[in-house]
């Protein structure tokens, strides 16, 4: 008798120690979709945060497939309270997942404990991440395209301006004289374009459409008024270059930062998520001289579409975050928002305003040149039916791929695009 | 012995219980609850209201399902018949060698099938792509036009089909070459006395002994094409998703990216008595002709 009773002491105290340890060490579940150079820098952010929180808060960091793979296992891990304590989120993703309820809302308490607010990021940043006037993530960067060059090759061809930037950046005329000099100056590729990803394509053509103000909803209609006129005009710009040889065909994203780092193709339009690709290339003495501008203007002024990474708390079902766990999730968010100057050595450009007004940041190179884009900045329209692997991008890459390889007239794309988008 | 039927029944139900209930959670009650669906406007997660047939009557007139229809329709066509045949045609062969060059050889062929989907994915991605494919290449060496097979809606079902019948021809040569083996020397050796050339003892009696394995094959491959998904998802993405829309996909498509999953039970539940039929029919016709002979 006295053996049990003191076996039955042991194991008391042993599940006592257990969970006060678990009490001094809260562990945060993390879901992430960055798998590039991105991917590296946030691993390297979560492990400072873990050193910094020692004893105290633990991420617990998984990385997964980005796209339809992410967002497919979010929705149903959500609906059987299986989805981790925090995950990043596209802000273009947000109508949808606020309708399925699978986002719990960030309250004024949680910015307040945070310390962030609505004054700390851009409008149309802090609108993205709103609906209904609450907020359902916080904004950690906003992620544009831009355009990079190869330096060497645009000088070779005599195209590259005093100021160390791409000549002819001002009209739809003097960027396709530009390419063309490249052309005649023996590169094979002028332009490095991801052709065999319409998905991609998405955000240079409405990029495109965006500077001649196009809308791809209005009022919860598709393609409204003359806007699917100037849907026309962008795919016409795109698949002019490639019937003139201008730019890669049927190349996927892979084969375009290939293109373009081998010296095939002499400039590219890809997210600033490449810019660590090419850092880290450039610093292993493995790249040319490069720069990153933001995109020329082909119609009526600057514009640029980005999306947003943001920080979301996914509403489990049946199972309710204890208090702890919410301080610490918190925490983290607070504290990955105002440490994001790192990541912005990952291209993107962070939401968190005291960072980018900060003198480091200012001094950063390529993040500087591009940034005067974020004045021009256009995001997804708000409606559950867009965002990152939404069925907008489905209709739209289906007809983005044969109209700018030249299989397709950009009028009939049109046409089709808008009886796709009707029948969604 | 005296046995104790009641009894006998009992232990006998107390055995298949496990399975019953596995197989009534994880099939019978799914699939019920599929029907139900498919008969309401419930988004992915949760329920919706009851709608009638409105989720089946938009169907003839849903542009994407057509595609879907067809483009299923089209890779069975691609790829049963000619995938058997060649299964056929290969085990034929194999059964020709003998000892350790047979396994040698079987292996080769039954080496692609236990590669996983994204593995065959990556592999042939890399000999076609359009920019860095090695058979790209080769296209060039000979003077030929390279050709974004992935991306043409032409060459995407045929090629796709003629991986798919490379990466699963191994499990069906090994049916085949089974079949072949239970085939009695006697009786070959018999129509060689009679001066039976080769290709007649093939007619007379390798092919309707063989009958029934063919059958068996053809219905196997039948159901698993018919429910294509994979391939057609990771070769299409990007790309032109919804000129190389299959049904699986267009069921994938309306319940997780669209939202819909009512009308995405639908889809499945066309899908679902499509492949009842056809392979009820299938494996009765094949049954019916190959009777014939007998």
């Amino acid at each position: 008798m006295p053996n049990w009773f003191k076996l039955t002491k042991a194991v008391l105290l042993a599940g006592g120690l257990m969970t006060s340890v678990a009490h001094a060490e809260e562990t945060v579940t993390w879901w992430d979709f960055f798998g590039g150079g991105d991917g590296v820098r946030m691993k390297q952010l979560v492990a400072d945060f873990n050193e910094a929180h020692k004893g105290k808060i633990k991420i617990d960091a998984t990385t997964l497939e980005w796209g339809t793979p992410f967002y497919s296992k979010v929705q149903t891990s959500a609906a059987v309270g299986e989805a981790p304590d925090i995950m990043t989120y596209h802000a273009s993703r947000i109508p949808l997942a606020v309708k399925q309820g699978i986002l719990q809302e960030i309250t004024a308490d949680d910015w307040k404990t945070m310390g962030l607010g609505r004054s700390d990021y851009a409008p149309a940043t802090w609108e993205a991440v709103s609906i209904d006037g609450k907020q359902y993530a916080v904004p950690l960067d906003t992620h544009p395209i831009v355009l990079y060059y190869n330096k060497d090759l645009l000088k070779k061809a005599g195209v590259l301006g005093d100021d160390g930037k791409p000549k002819g950046m001002d009209s739809r005329e003097n960027f396709t004289a530009t390419l063309k000099a490249l052309k005649a100056a023996g590169v094979k590729f002028p332009l490095g374009s991801v052709t065999a990803d319409g998905n991609f394509m998405f955000r240079t053509v409405y990029s495109f459409m965006g500077q001649q103000d196009g809308e791809l909803m209005t009022d919860g209609e598709f393609l409204a008024g003359d806007s699917a006129k100037k849907l026309e005009n962008s795919l016409a710009v795109l698949s002019e270059w490639t019937k003139e040889g201008l730019q890669s065909t049927y190349t996927d994203y892979p084969a375009t930062v290939a293109l373009f780092t081998s010296g095939e193709a002499a400039m590219m339009i890809n997210g600033v998520w490449e810019v660590p690709t090419m850092t880290d290339l450039k610093n292993n003495g493995k790249l040319f001289e490069w720069g990153a501008v933001e995109l020329p203007v082909i119609f009526d002024h600057p514009s640029t579409y980005a999306d947003s990474h943001t920080f979301a708390l996914p509403a489990n079902k049946g199972e309710e975050m204890s208090p702890e766990k919410r301080a610490a999730v918190l925490e983290v968010m607070s504290w990955m928002s105002k440490n994001s100057l790192f990541w912005a050595t990952a291209g993107h450009i962070p939401a968190y305003g005291p960072v980018t007004n900060s003198a480091e940041y200012k001094a950063m190179e390529p993040n500087h040149t591009y940034s005067s884009l974020t004045a021009n900045i256009i995001f997804d329209p708000k409606t559950p039916l867009a965002g990152i692997a939404g069925p907008i991008f489905d209709v739209m890459s289906n007809f983005f791929v044969p109209t700018l390889n030249g299989e397709m007239e950009p009028a009939k794309a049109v046409e089709e695009i808008k009886a796709g988008l009707a029948e969604l | 012995m005296l046995r104790n039927r009641r009894n006998e029944g009992l232990f006998g139900l107390a055995l298949v219980a496990p399975f019953v209930a596995i197989y009534g959670l994880v099939f019978v009650y799914p699939t019920i609850k599929l029907f139900m669906t498919s008969f309401t406007d419930a988004p992915l997660i949760g329920d919706g209201n009851f709608v009638g047939f409105d989720n089946y009557a938009r169907l003839p007139s849903d542009r994407r399902f057509g595609t879907a229809v067809w483009n299923t329709a089209y890779f069975v066509l691609i790829t049963v018949v000619p995938g058997t045949l060649l299964a056929f045609a290969i085990a034929l062969g194999v059964n020709r060698l003998a000892g350790r060059l047979q396994a040698a050889v079987l292996a080769l062929f039954f080496l692609p099938y236990i590669l996983p989907v994204s593995v065959v994915y990556l592999l042939w991605d890399w000999t076609l792509n359009f920019q860095f494919g090695i058979a790209m290449y080769l296209f060039d060496m000979l003077g030929i036009a390279r050709i974004p097979v992935f991306k043409s809606t032409a060459w995407f079902m045929p090629a796709v089909g003629m991986i798919t019948i490379w990466w699963t021809a191994g499990f069906s040569i090994l049916l085949f070459l089974a079949g072949l083996r239970t085939i009695p020397t006697e009786i070959y050796e018999a129509a060689a006395l009679d001066n039976a050339g080769r290709w007649s003892t093939f007619r007379r009696i390798t092919w309707p002994l063989m009958w029934p394995i063919t059958a068996l094959v053809l219905t196997i491959q039948l159901i698993s094409q018919l429910k294509i998904f994979d391939q057609v998802y990771l070769f299409s993405v990007g790309g032109r998703p919804n000129d190389n829309m299959v049904l699986v996909y267009y069921v994938f498509q309306r319940a997780f990216q669209s939202d819909q999953g009512g009308r995405a039970a639908a889809v499945a539940v066309v899908l679902f008595v499509i492949v009842i039929v056809v392979s009820v029919l299938n494996f009765q016709l094949t049954r019916l002709s190959g009777g014939r002979d007998r």
